[in-house]
C-alpha cells in the first residue's frame, strides 16, 4: 500500500511530466483501437459486399450437369452443423431473356423465397416490388432492369432450349455486384426442374452459408469425408486473391498497432527511466529508512500501473470517439461502412497498453533495485 | 553486557578495485544503551563508514557487529532493512525530507515503512512529536515550506518516529547556523535523557564533540581515542526547545 502511496505522490508532484506520458499512452491505445477498429470493420464489410450475399460451401454432383440428390441424410447433417445459418437446395438453370432481336444469357436460380433469402439476403434488397416468387414470377438484378426498362409487373420472357415461356417481374433487387445484377435471376424451385427434368430430391447445387465465412475450409474438409459421390466447393479456394489481399491488410494492421505499441513501450520506460533518476534521492532516503529494495522497486512498478492505467483509461475513450468521428465524417459517402468497436478488441488492446506500461517499468525497478542508499545520502 | 548496544569488535571495511583501499581497520569498542557519544576525526578518517556500517547501510569486510545482542556482520539486505527501520534512527547533515510528502508524513514515514497506517492514533503520535521539536501545528504544511532549522528538526522527528533504541547522527548541524546548531543539541540531550535514546554523532567540530559524555576519534582508519567526557559542556545556548 505505501508504494502505491508514494507512487501516487510522484505523479502528482510530477504533473507535467505524468500529463504528458498519460497522453501519450492514450494516444497510442486509441490509435491502436481505431486502426484495429477499422481494418476488422473494413475487412466485415469487405467480406460482406464480396461473399456475404453468396453461399460460402457448395454441394454438387462430381460431373458437370447431373444433379445432386439432396438426400435426408445430407439435410441431417448440414442441419446440425456448427455454423451454418442458411442452407438452399437450388437449381440452376441457363436460358435467355428474348427482348426483341436481343437475347440476354441469364442464369436463373430456383428455390423457394425463405431458401434463397438465407443465402442472397433478397428481402433486403428490393429497391422495387414486393419480393415473391410464386409460380411464374422472377426477381431480377437492378442493372438488367435499368438496361432493359424492366419494372414490376412487367414480362420477361425466356427461351430455354426451344422452351419459349413468360415469366413475370415481382420485384427488382440490388445484390451489390454489377456482373449478379445482370445475369442472376430468382425464380421459384419448378419452373427450373421442370425444364431440367429433375426429380423432387435433385438439384444442381446445395448452397450453404455460415456465420464465419472463414470456417469453410474445415467444415469443407469434413463434408467431403462425410458425403462419398458430392463435390463439396468453399469460397476460399474460388477467392484466392480476395484472401491474399485480406491477409496483408491484417498483416499491415498488425505491424502499425506492433509499433504503435513498441513506441508507447519506449515512451513510458523512458520516462520512468527519468523519473527514477529524478526520485533517486527520495529512494535512497527511502532505503535507509528502512524501506527493501524490492518494495522500494514497487513504487515504480505502482506508478507505471497509475499511469497505465490512466492512460489506457483515456485512450480507449478517445479511441471510441475517433469511431463515431469516422463514422459521422463519412455518413454521407456512398462508399462508407460502419465501423463495429469490437468489445473483446478493446479489451485486450487495453490490457496490452498495462502490460507494455507494467513492463516498461522494469529498467527503473532494476535501477532503483541497485541505488546504493550511501551515494544518495553522501552527495545531498 | 546486558545494556550492549552495540558491540564491534575488529571491525573493518576494504573496497575491492586494483589496489584495495583500506577505510576501516581494527575498530572496536562498545556503546551502551543510553549512551551520549561522539565520533570526531578529519575529513576521510573513515568516521562515515563507521556509521555507515553500524547503520547497515554497509556491510563489514572484517570483524563483527552485534547490535543489541544480535550478529549483524553478514544478515542479508531485507533483515538489514528491516532492523534498520527498528532500531536505528538516522539524522544527516542534510535534512533530506521527502517533497512530496507534509511534514506530518515525513515524520511519520518510518512508521508507514513499519507496516503501520497514518491513522489517527499515529496522527496523535506525530503531532505530539512535533510539539516536543516546537513544531506544532506545522504538520499539514510541504516539507519545502519550512526554513532549514525546521527541516533538520523535522528530519530529527523521523529519526525519533519508530522510538529507536539508537540514533546516528552524521554532521547533523553542518548546515545550520549556530542558533539551529544549539537548538538541535539541546534537543538532542533532551531526547537522550527522557526517552534514554543512545546517540553517536559524527562530528569534525572538537566544540560539538565537547558537549557529548564520550569521544571516539578516528585516524587513517583506526580508533584512536575513546575517552570518557566527564565534563561535558553544555550547550553554547540554553536555548528552550
Amino acid at each position: 500500500m505505501l508504494p502505491l502511496r508514494i507512487a501516487w505522490r510522484f505523479v502528482r508532484t510530477s504533473r507535467a511530466q505524468s500529463a504528458l506520458i498519460i497522453i501519450g499512452i492514450a494516444v497510442g491505445i486509441a490509435v491502436q483501437i481505431f486502426v484495429g477498429s477499422l481494418i476488422t470493420s473494413l475487412q466485415a464489410s469487405l467480406i460482406d459486399t464480396t461473399i456475404g450475399s453468396s453461399p460460402h460451401i457448395t454441394l454438387a454432383d462430381p460431373k458437370d450437369g447431373q444433379p445432386v440428390v439432396y438426400t435426408p441424410r445430407m439435410q441431417t447433417m448440414l442441419a446440425s452443423a456448427a455454423g451454418v445459418t442458411s442452407v438452399a437446395p437450388t437449381r440452376q438453370l441457363p436460358t435467355l431473356y428474348v427482348n426483341g432481336s436481343d437475347k440476354v444469357p441469364l442464369t436463373l436460380i430456383g428455390a423457394t423465397l425463405p431458401e434463397l433469402d438465407g443465402i442472397y439476403h433478397i428481402a433486403s434488397k428490393v429497391t422495387a416490388g414486393t419480393a415473391s416468387l410464386r409460380i411464374g414470377e422472377v426477381i431480377v438484378g437492378k442493372d438488367l432492369a435499368v438496361k432493359y426498362s424492366l419494372k414490376p409487373g412487367n414480362p420477361l420472357p425466356v427461351l430455354t432450349g426451344s422452351s419459349k415461356t413468360s415469366l413475370h417481374v415481382s420485384a427488382i433487387v440490388d445484390l451489390g455486384a454489377s456482373a449478379a445484377n445482370l445475369r442472376q435471376v430468382f425464380t421459384g424451385p419448378d419452373y427450373p426442374r421442370g425444364q431440367l427434368g429433375y426429380r423432387a430430391d435433385q438439384y444442381t447445387d446445395v448452397e450453404v452459408q455460415l456465420s464465419d465465412p472463414f470456417q469453410s475450409k474445415p467444415l469443407a474438409a469434413d463434408w467431403t469425408q462425410r458425403l462419398p459421390g458430392v463435390k463439396v466447393s468453399e469460397w476460399q479456394a474460388d477467392n484466392k486473391d480476395l484472401l491474399g489481399g485480406l491477409q496483408a491488410q491484417s498483416g499491415s494492421s498488425l505491424m502499425i498497432q506492433v509499433f504503435v505499441l513498441v513506441a508507447v513501450a519506449l515512451g513510458i520506460a523512458s520516462t520512468l527511466a527519468i523519473s527514477a533518476v529524478q526520485k533517486s534521492r527520495q529512494i535512497g532516503i527511502l532505503k535507509a529508512l528502512g524501506m527493501a529494495d524490492a518494495r522500494t522497486g514497487r513504487i515504480f512498478f505502482a506508478e507505471a500501473m497509475i499511469l497505465g492505467v490512466s492512460g489506457t483509461g483515456l485512450g480507449v475513450i478517445v479511441g471510441y470517439l475517433l469511431i463515431a468521428g469516422f463514422t459521422l465524417g463519412t455518413k454521407n459517402s456512398p462508399s462508407a461502412f460502419p465501423i463495429i468497436p469490437q468489445p473483446g478488441f478493446i479489451a485486450i488492446s487495453a490490457g496490452i497498453g498495462i502490460l507494455v506500461a507494467l513492463l516498461s517499468s522494469l529498467i527503473p525497478i532494476r535501477k532503483t533495485t541497485r541505488l546504493d542508499p550511501i551515494e544518495v545520502i553522501q552527495n545531498g | 553486557m546486558a545494556d550492549a548496544l552495540i558491540v564491534a569488535d575488529g571491525l573493518g571495511r576494504t573496497y575491492a578495485g586494483a589496489v584495495p583501499t583500506v577505510a576501516l581497520e581494527g575498530v572496536s569498542f562498545t556503546l551502551e544503551a543510553g549512551e551520549f557519544a561522539a565520533i570526531v576525526g578529519r575529513s576521510g578518517s573513515g568516521k562515515s563508514t563507521l556509521l555507515n556500517l553500524i547503520g547497515l547501510l554497509d556491510t563489514p569486510t572484517h570483524g563483527s557487529l552485534v547490535l543489541r545482542d544480535r550478529d549483524v556482520s553478514r544478515i542479508g539486505g531485507v533483515e538489514r532493512a528491516s532492523l534498520r527501520n527498528e532500531l536505528i534512527g538516522f539524522v544527516f547533515q542534510y535534512h533530506h525530507l521527502l517533497p512530496e510528502f507534509s511534514v506530518r508524513e515525513n515524520v511519520a514515514m518510518p512508521a508507514l515503512i513499519a507496516g503501520k497506517r497514518l491513522d489517527a492514533e499515529l496522527t496523535k503520535r506525530v503531532d505530539e512529536t512535533l510539539d516536543v521539536l516546537g513544531l506544532g501545528g506545522l504538520g499539514a504544511k510541504g516539507a519545502n515550506d519550512l526554513s532549514g532549522g525546521q527541516k533538520q528538526r523535522v528530519a530529527i522527528g523521523r529519526a525519533l518516529m519508530n522510538r529507536p533504541p539508537l540514533i546516528l547522527a552524521d554532521e547533523p548541524t553542518g548546515n545550520l547556523d549556530t542558533e539551529s546548531t544549539d537548538a538541535v543539541y539541546e534537543l538532542f540531550r533532551k531526547v537522550n535523557r527522557e526517552w534514554g535514546t543512545a546517540f553517536l554523532i559524527v562530528t569534525h567540530d572538537q566544540e560539538i564533540a565537547s558537549m557529548t559524555d564520550r569521544i571516539l576519534e578516528i585516524a587513517d582508519g583506526h580508533l584512536k581515542q575513546d575517552v570518557r567526557n566527564e565534563f561535558a559542556k553544555p550547550s553554547r545556548g540554553s536555548r528552550a526547545v
